[in-house]
């Protein structure tokens, strides 16, 4: 694709090491007119920059076209493409974040960026159901909105595998698009840029910080409309996420865990604090004021619904005593357990327990 | 004078005939060996002097050789000091009118005259018997082993003396009366399935892993019983037949692992130590080959404990004997084939802390510490495992009302059951248990319902299965059938199939 003068010169200015993201925006509000970055940029530099600095950057208005094209032409090489502030589909949604990014660089489908979007975060260790009901959450999400998540393990992977199937997935990542964090997602980062879209405010060959994960998270939340937390420790990250959404005006949603849980006291902790507690799609679907979309319910035999109604009554069991309740012998109960969690209603979560969804 | 007596080397598991030759010639006293004999043959010569004179013999003061024939194998051990002396004193006209021929002399000397036992005495009768040896001489320490040959006359001895009035018709030594094998009817080890309380998930997948053959990973928090599970599994598979016994035994007898008994009555349970090499497991030896765990394991179970920790190599050695059921171990010395058909019967914790899963406690390990931790098992290794199952802490509350759990003999009897369907199906071809079915038995004793056919389907999409576990996981159903008696593999069969496949995922 082209790019007009105005992003040509919002790309180069932000590939300026020289100037911090303040600056850059004040430069940039300074223009009027970004394309004229490139003819006088001195003169805007000497209205923005207090005292006045000599040799701040010292190309003339030659070498800052050229310096845009390369970088133009670096990102078509790679397949990457850059959405600035001048751009039409620049998110408008992101003008409530606190320093907004002027540019983001993305990989996959563009066009995702018009769509509704809402983000899906979690904690990177957490408990097997809710990670089985984070996906199922935003695999129906994607019916209506774009799912929104970062890229580690855990929480951003129970959303990443429930979206990418209907390609309806966005990633931000906290690093330039071509590093790979963690290294082992290679594959799945492949994935993405193929079926959804990866996006960052970094350019290329950035590599992670640990700063970039909270500035990271602004954007998440700014992105979206809302934010559900399906998991998050006393400390979590994702913490961060909740609270920049509550900053900007975006619902929250968290899943309520036991109590007790040191995986899900930060959900509980949200909930308590005014966030909507949600158990399914449809509760986020409800607070938007849409239809949800109707679900096929599953035809089950007599001795799943057994056996699910048993899971249902108490939670989480062994299957040993699934099979005392139901009056059934362990090996008929394993198979049973197994079909349904074909079926994704019921999850193993670990030492021959089982969960229902 | 020239003399001819006959003892046997051993070569794996495979004696090889050897002509101990004596020529005592007059000259200057000199003792002389040739015919690649190695230190310890070398060194016979003094055991046989001390002997000899101890039991009241003459050493010959003459020009001495001493040929093993054929020259181009190297003789090793003590087994042949008994042939040399023997040869010695028929050289040197000491057992004048003595018939040796056609006898197979086996034994180490002490200095005294006595006879030592010899390791591997088994194997070397065998193959012995088969080139058409019939008359023996064995140590009395080994008449035990020896006596489940049968169809031969077998003398034990326990002093020179007593073989060289034997041999001159003075007192002949009556030779060992032929042995029943009868398999062991009370297990040593005290292990039984009884003793496991709770545990039912794992409990039968221990069931159907026996039944069918499969091999069996137990995961579990330290301290669930998986070592102990792992022990019962020996007190349920079938009874030794004689066949298995002798095969086992020799081994056992190479080794020099053969205890009191003087064969093996009960299928073995290996638990080499994590630190095992290549060779510990799979055999070796800088001079004779020696067979490794997994081939001691043969007929019985290898159980590896903390799967995890062992090292790289050996655990990926362990995968073409897991599919051929043999070992063949090149050395300098030479190439020797050991049998290992073994189960594999592994162990492991979910996560570094052990707590990964666990209803009470909580796990403190990263994802990219749990995913190293379990990369260290390769997948083609995971995949050979057609049972993976979890062990757990359960409150003994929970299970209030659970009976007295079931001993190994109730379920062994349904093992038992379960192997007589297969070794009916399996009539007249090389697979005899359900876990070593081809694609070609697959086909033509797994066919699948309709339903069940959808089952494995979405599981294969759902669990991005591969196409080995698949075919794992429709010879568990096979076996599940089995013990239910049911011709036909079920949905049911396959879904429970299905929930043994912990580690696809993985």
């Amino acid at each position: 694709m082209e790019y007009s003068a105005a992003e040509k010169a919002i790309i180069w200015l932000c590939s300026r090491p020289e100037f911090d993201s303040r600056t850059r925006a004040a430069l940039l509000r300074a223009s009027g007119d970004p394309a004229r970055i490139f003819s006088d940029f001195e003169k805007i530099c000497s209205q923005v920059i207090h005292p006045p600095q000599n040799g701040l950057y010292k190309g003339d208005r030659s070498s800052r076209g050229r310096e845009a094209e390369n970088l133009v032409a670096a990102l078509r090489e790679k397949g990457y493409f850059a959405v600035t502030a001048a751009s039409a589909d620049y998110p408008a949604a992101l003008g409530h974040v606190y320093d907004p990014p002027l540019v983001l660089y993305g990989a996959g489908n563009r066009a995702l960026l018009a769509e509704r979007k809402f983000c899906v975060v979690g904690s990177r260790v957490l408990p097997p159901w809710a990670e089985k009901t984070g996906r199922s959450i935003s695999e129906a999400l994607t019916q209506r909105f774009a799912v929104v998540t970062g890229f580690a393990d855990g929480g951003d992977s129970a959303a990443i595998a429930g979206a990418l199937p209907s390609g309806k997935l966005i990633c931000v990542l906290p690093n330039g698009l071509d590093v790979c964090y963690p290294a082992s997602h290679a594959q799945l980062r492949r994935d993405v840029a193929k079926k959804g879209l990866l996006l960052t405010e970094y350019p290329p060959a950035t590599g992670v910080q640990k700063y970039s994960f909270h500035a990271r998270n602004r954007l998440l939340a700014g992105l979206s409309e809302g934010v559900l937390v399906l998991a998050a420790g006393r400390k979590s990250g994702t913490l961060i996420t909740a609270d920049c959404a509550l900053e900007y005006g975006r619902e929250v949603f968290a899943l309520p865990h036991n109590v007790g849980a040191a995986q899900g006291v930060g959900c509980n902790e949200l909930i308590k604090k005014g966030a909507y507690l949600c158990t399914d799609a449809e509760d986020i679907f409800a607070a938007f004021g849409m239809q949800a979309p109707a679900r096929r319910a599953p035809v089950l035999s007599d001795g799943e619904t057994r056996v699910l109604s048993v899971l249902r009554e108490t939670g989480e069991l062994h299957a040993a005593v699934v099979a005392e309740r139901a009056g059934m012998s362990v090996c008929e109960v394993q198979a049973y357990l197994s079909s349904l969690e074909l079926k994704g209603l019921a999850v193993r979560s670990g030492g021959n327990r089982y969960a229902p969804l | 004078m020239v003399s001819k007596v006959v003892c046997y080397a051993l070569n794996g598991l495979d004696g090889v005939p050897v002509e101990v030759e004596t020529d005592v010639n007059r000259g200057i006293p000199a003792y002389e060996m040739v015919g690649l004999p190695d230190t310890a043959v070398k060194e016979s010569k003094e055991r046989v002097r001390s002997a000899l004179k101890n039991s009241g013999l003459l050493f010959p003061m003459n020009k001495i050789t001493i040929n093993f024939a054929p020259a181009d194998i190297r003789k090793e051990g003590a087994s042949f000091d008994l042939a040399v002396a023997v040869s010695l004193l028929k050289a040197s006209e000491q057992l004048v009118g003595a018939d040796t021929d056609g006898i197979v002399f086996l034994g180490e000397l002490a200095l005294s005259g006595a006879i030592r036992p010899i390791a591997g005495l088994l194997p070397i009768l065998i193959s012995a018997k088969s080139h058409g040896f019939s008359r023996f001489i064995v140590p009395a320490e080994n008449a035990r082993e020896a006596s489940f040959l049968g169809g031969a006359e077998i003398c034990p001895a326990s002093t020179l003396s007593e073989v060289v009035r034997h041999l001159k018709g003075i007192s002949p030594i009556a030779p060992v009366a032929a042995q029943k094998f009868v398999p062991h009817p009370s297990r040593k080890g005290g292990a039984d399935l009884k003793y496991v309380k709770g545990q039912p998930v794992a409990r039968r997948a221990l069931e159907i892993a026996v039944a069918g053959g499969h091999n069996l990973l137990l995961v579990g928090p330290p301290g669930t019983g998986k070592t102990m599970l792992a022990r019962c599994l020996p007190t349920v598979m079938p009874d030794l037949t004689f066949e298995e016994a002798l095969e086992i035994t020799k081994i056992h007898s190479v080794a020099g692992t053969l205890g009191e008994e003087g064969i093996v009555t009960e299928r073995p349970f290996r638990t080499p130590h994590h630190t095992a090499t290549v060779v510990a497991l799979c055999g070796g030896g800088n001079r004779a080959v020696r067979p490794g765990e997994i081939s001691l394991a043969h007929g019985g179970v290898l159980f590896l404990d903390e799967l995890p920790e062992y090292h790289r190599s050996a655990l990926e050695a362990l995968r073409q004997p897991l599919e051929d059921g043999r070992i063949t171990v090149s050395r300098a010395s030479g190439t020797v084939s050991f049998p290992a058909r073994f189960m594999l019967c592994a162990s492991m914790n979910p996560c570094p802390c052990g707590n990964y899963g666990s209803a009470d406690r909580v796990c403190t390990c990263t994802p990219a510490e749990i995913r190293r931790y379990r990369r260290k098992i390769s997948g083609p290794l995971l995949d050979r495992i057609d049972l993976q199952v979890e062990v757990d802490n359960v409150a003994y509350d929970d299970l209030a009302s659970a009976a007295a759990s079931e001993s190994s003999a109730a379920v062994k009897e349904r093992v038992d059951m379960a192997r007589r369907i297969q070794r009916s199906r399996f009539e007249g071809s090389a697979v005899s248990v359900n876990a070593g079915m081809g694609e070609r038995e697959l086909e033509a004793f797994c066919p699948l319902g309709r339903e069940s056919d959808a089952i494995l389907r979405e599981a294969f999409e759902r669990m991005q299965l591969s196409a080995r576990a698949r075919s794992r996981i429709v010879k568990v159903a096979r076996t599940i059938a089995d013990l239910a008696a049911s011709e036909e593999i079920l949905p049911a069969h396959v879904f429970e199939a299905v929930s043994y496949r912990l580690y696809d995922k993985m």
